[in-house]
């Protein structure tokens, strides 16, 4: 067998086994939930991706459109009862237009400059979630309402539907990533992110090469905050559109994945998530901090370890890199 | 038009003390190219170090703001030895990934050691005010902006008159020439980085007389601090003055007309205009 063939019976195998996993799991449990939460924040990662990896361009604000994502589908779910679905769409929508619109000042900025303006633009949503009170409910939060089990209005007591959701997220943002790397337009990325005079040169409009990685990825990760709403019910601004919560927590993943692949993000979450969550289980009895001050040390120790990311790390790096 | 002046004076007075804090961000994005995510913790800790030495030792914060530089500089000087020299030639991913990560274990250790209660002094110019004509100026702001002048003062000083402080601002215009003529810039790093958090430091102290510390107090200020270098010019030091007392008067005037919630927002809205506008900030030059 070739490498190709190789992979995609690995690929397959995982999938099974992913797709088999949630029957020998409580489905109100606690295992389930945290393989909902990997699948969900590989799916975030996965979106920041195409910004943070393809285009090289390091956001720390994707709050802002996952936030918008949450709030879209829910206030449309509470004030007109309107399906989580088609409030995905919309929030989706709004989320590609906010990340569009915020990408026409920002384009022209590389590196630390766009990291930090992507950054603020977060913490200007957070603010306005906060303030604009008869819209948003507040800074004391938004829940969502529990009907029925209902696959149309994305409700769900068990956690069990929320892992194929979830899992079928990741499956298809990871899809639309691979397609984009492997597209035309991907290439037209890549040759922005290498040498923009070179790729204007050859006639690649680096600006709209720019706007619409930005789109895309915005409208994705808004998609996934409807469904961090639905399976939450609860959140306030400061969660989701928090810097430490989501912005960081999505770039971070990534990073420390690898940035640009296409396994990057799922071997990340695959790794903080559960890190997180280990933390807080074996820390958070004892004082108020420690939890988190460990996994801190981790952050810090894993870094020092393969400053690259774990694809990286596993020598994973060039056999992905050269498909 | 009083309310306006008062507020006008009552923001340079602010406005001051984010100068200060922020020189230390500026000088070490100017000297070591790194964005330091973690620098507002350092202010955290230069808040609870001023906190102790009143608490413990009945010592004004104004008085412990030196010992706060010392304090903070040696444990900035570990950090840069120990971490962050590492990744000095890593890609910024990276570099993000540490300072974020440091921003963690600073956070929480703080948590962990101090306990998430607010603490505040008690000092007896506390609540007093001179009166300036029709104004009032408040003695806790002019004793913070005073100490900040003056450390700001120092801190140019240095970095004009000096040998070390010219051989660190030629590590920061090309570490390569700087070698060449025989400057050791990994101490260049070093040093900058202990001057840098130990500013920082200085004036999470002078601060603590009108704000209380608790171990996420950093939070307050990191977006802001950014705001003021970004206004400047990132690396640059008179930048870090012009755009604190710019911060410390946006912030000012735009609370007579708006909420306080949204005076930040006129910040970052300020905050992504210039830097989309003029990346190298409002003084600096064009590159």
């Amino acid at each position: 067998m070739n490498g190709r063939s190789w992979r995609v019976v690995v690929a397959a195998g995982i999938l099974v086994v992913a797709l088999c996993l949630p029957l020998g799991l409580d489905p109100q449990g606690y295992a389930i939930r945290i393989f909902t939460l990997i699948f969900l924040f590989a799916a975030m990662a996965q979106s920041w991706n195409i910004v943070g990896g393809l285009a090289n361009q390091m956001s720390l604000g994707h709050a802002a459109f996952f936030g918008i994502g949450a709030y879209t589908s829910t206030l449309l779910l509470i004030r007109m009862g309107i399906s989580p679905w088609l409030g995905m769409a919309a929030g989706a929508l709004l989320g590609g237009m906010v990340a569009a619109l915020l990408s026409l000042p920002t384009m022209r900025l590389s590196g630390h400059y766009f990291a930090l303006a992507t950054l603020a633009f977060g913490e200007v949503m957070r603010v306005l979630a906060n303030t604009w009170a008869s819209v948003t409910g507040g800074p004391g939060g938004i829940s969502v309402p529990f009907g029925q089990d209902s696959w149309w209005m994305l409700s769900f007591k068990s956690t069990r539907p929320h892992y194929y959701l979830t899992l079928g997220a990741l499956i298809s943002v990871t899809a639309v990533f691979v397609a984009i790397q492997r597209s035309a337009f991907g290439y037209r990325l890549r040759a922005v992110r290498e040498n923009i005079a070179a790729a204007e040169v050859v006639g690649v409009d680096s600006a709209r090469t720019k706007i619409l990685a930005a789109t895309i990825s915005g409208a994705l990760i808004a998609a996934l905050g409807t469904l961090y709403a639905q399976l939450t019910f609860f959140f306030d601004p400061d969660t989701v559109f928090g810097i430490a919560p989501i912005s960081i927590r999505v770039a971070l993943i990534a990073i420390l994945g690898g940035v640009g692949v296409a396994i990057g993000p799922i071997i990340g979450a695959l790794v903080i998530i559960p890190l997180e969550e280990a933390a807080n289980f074996a820390f958070s009895a004892q004082a108020a901090g420690l939890s988190a001050l460990v996994y801190g040390l981790l952050l810090v120790t894993i870094i020092f370890v393969e400053p690259r990311g774990l694809v990286a790390l596993a020598g994973l790096r060039k056999r992905w890199r050269s498909s | 038009m009083l309310a306006f002046l008062q507020a006008a004076l009552d923001g340079l007075m602010i406005g001051g003390v984010y100068a200060v804090i922020s020189i230390g961000l500026t000088l070490v994005f100017g000297v070591m190219g790194i964005i330091n995510f973690a620098q507002a913790e350092f202010l955290m800790l230069g808040m609870f170090v001023a906190y102790f030495a009143w608490a413990w030792l009945g010592l004004d914060p104004l008085i412990a703001a030196p010992a706060a530089f010392v304090i903070v500089g040696a444990l900035g000087l570990a950090v840069q030895t120990l971490l962050l020299r590492r990744v000095m030639r890593a890609p910024p991913v990276a570099q993000v990934f540490l300072t974020v990560s440091l921003l963690i274990v600073l956070q929480n250790a703080a948590l962990l050691a101090f306990g998430s209660s607010f603490r505040s002094v008690i000092t007896p110019y506390q609540s007093s005010a001179l009166r300036l004509g029709p104004l009032y100026l408040s003695l806790p702001y002019l004793a913070a902006f005073a100490a900040s002048v003056a450390s700001g003062l120092a801190l140019w000083l240095f970095l004009q008159r000096s040998w070390f402080g010219r051989a660190m601002r030629a590590t920061a215009q090309d570490p390569f020439a700087a070698q060449l003529v025989g400057i050791n810039t990994q101490a260049m790093h070093r040093l900058a980085f202990a001057i840098g958090v130990g500013l920082t430091a200085f004036g999470g102290a002078v601060i603590l007389p009108y704000l209380t510390v608790y171990p996420t107090v950093g939070e307050q200020f990191v977006v802001l601090m950014f705001t003021v270098v970004v206004l400047g010019g990132l690396g640059s030091v008179l930048g870090a003055i012009a755009g604190g007392f710019s911060v410390g008067l946006i912030q000012s005037i735009s609370g007579l007309f708006l909420p306080v919630q949204l005076q930040n927002l006129v910040l970052f809205v300020v905050f992504i205009a210039v830097l989309s506008l003029r990346p190298e900030g409002l003084l600096g030059a064009r590159r």
